[in-house]
């Protein structure tokens, strides 16, 4: 009765799309994710998805696609970060959070005067929670370019974005620019957020960030690998995510198919756990408790 | 100390009193310039301008009737009521609303400013539905204008007995106007009957259905687009393939509820040449009122079907 793959699933134009962005978007976000983990930067991950809600619900106002609105705003408020500074922000509890509340209160008005000023349907859901089966697929080619630049700039700073991760002092005591390097990191950042957030939405791209990463992270021991393990994780539960999502269309007898990004945040989610439990961390985890950053340095000397 | 603190507290008084005289002046002074002067015309409010226009249609010279849903730019699914828009239903003596989930913000307006002397017509209970019957654009029914106007007429009767007369045979040229409506729609199921037909939102789907049309898009699509949410991707599929594999005569495309993936439903349907008639939830204004706007609706469908013209909007 019920297949894995339901019937129609390959030649299916929705999925092919789905499966596409999601997968770039998986790798580039779950790559960043393993610097964002390391840096302790979360919180700014978290904030910059909360600046792209404000940016994704402005472009449907200004008639742009969201993911411009997106990486717009994303790289705006990287920007804005890095000028201010990521660690003082930190400590500034307060003054964030009233800055974050702001940019969601914007985000509210753009989806007032968005329902208001025009047809706009369903923007509020494909914004906060995302549609990946109703892309365009003339959003593949801007992905796929954002996605590129984004890892070849890893790439490229790759050893002083990881000395300046692991240690600012000794970075900077070899001559690295740690700010220059920041600023860079954080743009990637915002791009990352940006791409996860049109793949599950601006309130989930945090799970797609932060998931695959941090469970990798937890099932590693050095670098190289926590990167591959990262983006293969991301890329399974999405993928797995979007299986299940199709499929779930065949589940009730009312063929009303269940939200593709609840699939998704719920396999990374559910990996999170696993990856927690003693028997996998006993067998993973080396004598040394503070494996992953002592490794690390290992990668970086 | 406290010389300073009674200072505080007669000042605290004495600048409460000012705003409260002032507000007390503003109020006498605006109230009788708004009420004044139309003691005698019943105001009237139509939560959707479609029922407002027949409700002033009916009341004519002696009502006063205003909309509340009227752009027909914008999604009436996604409506937020403002602060005026209470203030209106609260002055209200005759209300005419829809019903079915569409409007339901009128009845939070209605409880917050309870007034036993107001009518409210509930088009949902004037055709004896449920609140959750799946299709809420009622309007779109061939029977339900005929039986809500007779319910104005009578409502109105009651409001102002001196113009009873007048009301009824308002009532009677309503009745009489919807005739070319009714014989479009007659002439069009005789003639080309079980006509395919795709939609992406069930806003016309009664009068598909009167004109003895036959809707291929699965419903729980067309609800997934009124509602704003995810729709499955079988049904994104099925609904191409309707175009592309030529099964539909035409597509009628709800200019009001619209996003990415309706905008994209129609490119695949403009590149198969499949005729596409632009269809609304909220009258368009100016320029029609609910006989002649119906009319052209189905107007616009006839012509898709004999000469496979396009009317994106009407």
């Amino acid at each position: 009765m019920h297949y894995l793959f339901e019937p129609g699933f390959f030649s299916s134009s929705p999925v092919r799309v789905a499966f596409a962005i999601g997968a770039v978007s998986a790798i580039v976000s779950a790559i960043v994710g393993v610097f964002t983990v390391m840096r302790g930067q979360s919180f700014a991950g978290h904030a910059l998805s909360d600046v792209a809600t404000t940016g994704g619900s402005g472009a449907f106002f200004f008639n742009l696609s969201p993911l411009v609105g997106f990486l717009g705003a994303g790289v705006l408020g990287a920007g804005a970060m890095e000028a201010v500074g990521v660690q003082r922000l930190r400590g500034r509890d307060v003054a964030t959070g009233i800055v974050l509340g702001f940019a969601t209160g914007l985000a509210a008005l753009f989806l007032y005067l968005d329902t208001t000023k025009s047809a706009t349907t369903g923007v509020s859901q494909q914004i906060l929670f995302g549609s990946i089966f109703t892309l365009d697929p003339s959003t593949i080619p801007l992905v796929v370019v954002m996605s590129v630049i984004t890892l070849g700039v890893l790439a490229v700073i790759f050893r002083p974005l990881l000395l300046s991760s692991i240690s600012p002092d000794l970075a900077a005591a070899r001559g690295i620019s740690v700010r220059v390097i920041g600023l860079l990191f954080m743009l990637a950042l915002a791009v990352a957020v940006g791409l996860s957030s049109i793949a599950v939405g601006s309130l989930l791209s945090t799970a797609l960030l932060i998931g695959p990463a941090a469970t990798a992270l937890r099932l590693t021991r050095n670098l190289r690998s926590a990167l591959i393990v990262a983006g293969a994780l991301g890329v399974a539960a999405t993928w797995v995510g979007i299986i299940l999502a199709y499929d779930s269309f065949y589940w009730f007898t009312s063929s009303q198919g269940l939200p593709v990004s609840f699939f998704i945040v719920a396999l990374i989610f559910l990996g999170y756990l696993l990856s927690g439990l003693p028997a996998v961390r006993r067998r993973t985890s080396s004598p040394t408790a503070a494996a992953p950053t002592h490794s690390l340095e290992r990668v970086a000397g | 100390m406290t010389t300073n603190r009674s200072l505080i507290a007669a000042r605290t008084v004495l600048a409460v009193a000012l705003l409260v005289i002032g507000v007390a002046i503003s109020t006498v002074l605006i109230r009788p310039a708004s009420a004044g002067g139309r003691a005698h015309v019943i105001v009237a409010i139509g939560a959707e301008n479609e029922y407002a226009n027949v409700l002033s249609q009916i009341g004519g010279k002696y009502v006063s009737v205003s909309a509340i849903l009227k752009n027909p730019n914008t999604d009436p699914h996604t409506f937020e009521a403002s602060a005026s828009v209470a203030e209106e239903v609260s002055k209200a003596q005759l209300i005419v609303q829809n019903g079915v989930g569409y409007d339901s913000f009128m009845n939070n307006i209605e409880a917050a400013s309870p007034n036993s002397k107001r009518k409210i017509i509930t088009v949902q209970d004037v055709l004896g539905l449920p609140t959750d019957a799946p299709n809420p654009h009622l309007w779109y029914k061939p029977t339900t204008m005929p039986a809500v106007a007779k319910v104005m007429a009578k409502d109105l009767d009651k409001l102002a007995p001196s113009h009873a007369a007048y009301f009824d045979a308002n009532l009677k040229t309503f009745d009489a106007s919807l005739k070319p409506w009714l014989t479009a729609i007659a002439t069009f199921k005789a003639k080309y009957p079980h006509t395919p037909v795709a939609v992406t939102e069930p806003v016309v789907d009664y009068l598909l259905q009167a004109m003895g049309a036959n809707v291929l898009t699965p419903f729980v699509f067309q609800a997934d687009i009124m509602n704003g949410v995810d729709p499955a991707p079988e049904d994104i599929t099925l609904e191409d393939n309707l175009f592309t594999k030529h099964k539909v005569k035409l597509f009628c495309y709800n200019q009001q509820v619209v996003d990415a993936l309706t905008t994209s439903i129609r490119h695949a349907a403009e590149s198969s040449h499949i005729p596409v008639v632009g269809v609304y939830e909220t009258m368009p204004t100016p320029g029609y009122d609910y006989q002649t706007w119906m009319l052209a609706e189905v107007k616009a469908i006839e012509s898709a079907v004999t000469t496979a013209k396009s009317t994106q909007k009407i």
